[in-house]
């Protein structure tokens, strides 16, 4: 087997018996089990009309969502910060770079190891949370796997990020740097979000460009689109909601899409770099 | 002969071994000006050192001498600032080379959450061993370090002494050609260092050489052919161990059957003394001795016995970093 692929394995086999895995999926279960429950009050209310019902529960599920996108990308960000500054640390690293490997090798495979976890986690949360809001009030967003993809992606460019972060600094460094960096990234997409809505430039630009710098947020906007039905972002158009951070009119561009896999590129080049010019 | 300190500041010249007129392999280790700074920090200064192969080297040196350094710039885990070295005829950090070198570091962790019998299929499946072999490997490193009955359980549950056995256990795994140890011994009981000599003992029968990088003597006194000594990142001293403690011995004698100071005549042996019932000749050659005693037996003498006393490592040890 290919050492990447080695590495890989050994890294899901020991988040396995950390219960990191049991971990999430018994707290997710439980948010979800809550959510279920409010889903069927929302979308049975007789306090709404069908016609706010309709705008109601996409709008909620969104919220979810987004509680959910958080919890991954900071998921992503606690796995990837030890990974390799802890092993450095603890010596575990030492007896393993030691072997016929290249470094590219350990790195991509931890990187691989991680990130199927965290694919399995994102697919789990939609396929869970999907599935309880069609059966509570019938609704299913248009692109339920394009959503899954888009929350993914922006917990694996943390993920990345961290892991590159790991390569140089102390676990709780990188976690806390990944974490702000990330939390940064979002504020600056609600100001921006902020400046289209009262239509201020320089308010819109710092959200361009904090899209373009950490493209978290533009990701989590991708995810957002594919959550709600073309008639619900007509009607939030007609009520003017491009001011709130939790609505898109836009899918993500090619040009964008295309940034963003460079982005990925250039930070995940600039961890194998680093982590081959690191002396243990 | 000793090397004190000597230092070769030219390209890395192989030596190599002649064998009925054919070259053969390279030694196991050559280092020409081998350096490394940290900073203004000089952690290896210019180190010039050859292990040959199959024999067990002893590297020794004080806390904070550069040891740990100087292996880990051997495994390529550093690079050096200055100099150059072949491992095994192969440059430092030679991937294909690693293939051939077990290596136990001095502080390391295995996977806490893997058994001990995990984390040597793991370390089989790094070395690209055939899978039908992993099983008879793991079990076979198991067994030499004493850890057969311990192979399911999960290294958590492993004291510091299990770790280090579990370490040389993997170390030995795919029949290196050299085996670096680094402190194999610092967590060991008493049982353990003398499990650790006989797999060393075990290695060199096999053709094995063996980098042992120690700073308690008494260990490189039991197992090495050859040592250096290395103080401030510079090696002070290299050599076999009678190399190192010097030709010069003191010798101790019973003898009856003469009279007092019958010695007078054999000045040119050493010394000589008296210690209660023995007399003493201090500073005499090795190569001597028999001489020595043959002239006892021609002035009549008796010869109950005869004792050489090489001086301890530790003494010359000590001997050497305080010249400095």
């Amino acid at each position: 087997m290919n050492p990447t692929f080695t590495i890989a394995a050994l890294t899901i086999k020991e988040s396995v018996r950390r219960r990191l895995l049991l971990a999430f999926v018994a707290i997710t279960a439980v948010i979800v089990g809550l959510s279920a429950w409010g889903f069927d009050r929302l979308a049975h209310s007789h306090r709404i009309t069908s016609g706010e019902n309709h705008v109601a529960i996409p709008d909620a599920l969104i919220l979810f969502m987004f509680m959910f996108s958080f919890v991954l990308a900071l998921s992503a960000s606690a796995i990837a910060s030890p990974a390799i500054s802890s092993e450095i640390e603890s010596g575990v690293l030492m007896t393993v770079v030691a072997r016929p490997v290249r470094r590219i090798e350990v790195l991509l495979g931890k990187w691989l190891g991680l990130a199927v976890l965290l694919a399995g986690y994102a697919a789990f949360v939609c396929a869970l949370e999907f599935v309880v809001v069609w059966w509570t009030s019938g609704f299913v967003p248009p692109s339920p796997v394009l959503v899954c993809v888009y929350l993914f992606a922006e917990g694996a460019l943390l993920l990345t990020l961290s892991l590159f972060l790991s390569t140089r600094l102390p676990a709780i460094a990188a976690g806390v740097i990944g974490i702000a960096v990330f939390g940064a990234g979002w504020l600056a997409g609600v100001v921006g979000t902020i400046g289209t809505g009262l239509n201020i430039a320089a308010l819109r630009t710092v959200g361009q460009v904090g899209r373009f710098l950490l493209p978290t947020d533009g990701l989590w906007h991708a995810a957002i689109f594919y959550l709600q039905s073309p008639s619900v972002i007509a009607e939030h158009i007609t009520e003017g909601g491009q001011g709130s951070p939790f609505y898109t009119d836009t899918a993500p561009s090619w040009a964008y899409l295309l940034w963003v896999a460079c982005w990925f590129l250039i930070v995940l080049v600039g961890a194998v770099a680093s982590f081959e010019r690191r002396e243990l | 002969m000793i090397d004190e300190g000597s230092v070769a500041h030219t390209a890395v010249d192989v030596p190599t071994h002649s064998v009925g007129g054919r070259a053969t392999q390279s030694p196991a280790i050559h280092t020409v000006g081998l350096s490394k700074r940290f900073g203004s920090t000089v952690a290896v200064n210019s180190l010039s050192m050859t292990v040959e192969r199959g024999e067990v080297f002893g590297f020794l040196g004080p806390n904070g001498a550069g040891k740990t350094t100087v292996v880990k710039l051997l495994l390529g885990l550093a690079r050096p600032t200055g100099g150059e070295a072949l491992v095994l005829g192969a440059p430092l950090g030679d991937r294909e080379t690693r293939r051939q070198i077990g290596y136990l570091p001095e502080l390391f962790r295995f996977q806490a959450l893997l058994t001990a019998r995990e984390v040597l299929r793991l370390h089989c499946r790094l070395l690209r061993l055939p899978r039908e072999e992993w099983e008879q490997a793991a079990r076979q490193a198991l067994e030499t370090v004493g850890l057969l009955d311990r192979g399911d359980d999960r290294v958590a549950t492993f004291s510091k002494g299990m770790q280090q056995r579990l370490g040389l256990g993997v170390a030995l795994l795919g029949t290196p050609t050299l085996v670096v140890l680094d402190e194999p011994t610092s967590a060991l009981d008493p049982v353990g260092r003398h499990d650790v000599r006989e797999i060393i003992r075990g290695l060199r029968e096999r053709g094995s050489t063996v980098f042992l990088n120690t700073h308690l003597l008494a260990e490189a006194e039991h197992v090495c052919d050859r040592v250096a000594v290395i103080d401030k990142g510079t090696a002070i001293a290299t050599g076999s161990l009678a190399e190192l403690l010097g030709r010069q011995t003191r010798l101790r004698l019973k003898v009856g059957g003469l009279g007092e100071d019958w010695w007078t005549g054999l000045g040119r042996f050493g010394r000589w003394g008296r210690e209660d019932e023995w007399i003493v000749v201090d500073g005499i050659d090795p190569s001597g001795i028999a001489d020595l005693v043959d002239q006892v037996v021609a002035l009549g003498g008796r010869v109950e016995a005869v004792i050489p006393e090489h001086e301890s490592l530790e003494a010359r040890f000590l001997e050497l970093l305080g010249r400095r």
